[in-house]
């Protein structure tokens, strides 16, 4: 029986990954502009900002833990709020003044409002993942 | 054909970022992103044909 040995380097991943990584959590196409990836930050960026603003304007609305929601109800609000927060910034910027978070349902298009600004959190979960990736030399 | 454009739009959006941060060559990534465009409208279709059927209201 033939023993094998695994070598698995260990590649220390820079700080600068991780600071790459934030911003382009903060501002959606950030972390690919500041890697000079243009095209990339453009299309991810436009996508992005465009699926928050497009949420917005259906009627939408973002997701935090009310005061009245208590046990179950809290925690069920947190996981769409855990989406949400992946817009990075803008929802920071909706917390602080108040905006973004009031319930239209008598629009039509509310659910498709509020579907926006879920998946546009959660793609730029994803879009800093990879800026974070190309940042740590993981991915060109 | 509100909700037909907006799912339109939605899988537009969607797709270009599933493209951009997919791995491969450029024309790789793009006919990747053309694909989940093409499979978003693909399901959104056969779930609308499958709820008509079904008597929900």
């Amino acid at each position: 029986m033939v023993a094998r040995q695994v070598q698995r380097s260990k590649v220390e991943t820079p700080g600068r990954a991780w600071l790459i990584g934030l911003a382009a959590w903060a501002v959606p196409g950030l972390g690919h502009l500041l890697q000079r990836r243009w095209a990339r930050a453009l299309l991810l960026g436009g996508a992005e900002w465009g699926m928050c603003f497009t949420g917005l304007w259906l009627g939408g609305h973002l997701f935090r833990p009310g005061a009245s929601d208590q046990g179950f109800g809290a925690l069920l609000q947190l996981l769409p709020m855990a989406a949400n927060v992946g817009a990075g910034l803008l929802y920071i910027f909706c917390w602080l003044t108040g905006s973004g978070f009031a319930d239209h349902a008598q629009m039509v298009t509310y659910e498709y409002g509020n579907t926006f600004l879920l998946v546009a959190g959660l793609l730029n979960y994803l879009a800093a993942l990879d800026a974070f990736d190309i940042a740590a030399g993981r991915k060109e | 054909m509100r909700h037909l454009f907006w799912m339109g739009v939605f899988a537009v959006l969607t797709a270009i970022v599933f493209g951009v941060v997919a791995k491969g060559s450029d024309r790789q990534r793009l006919v990747y992103g053309l694909k989940v465009f093409g499979e978003f409208l693909f399901v959104a279709f056969i779930l609308g044909w499958i709820l008509y059927f079904l008597p929900l209201g």
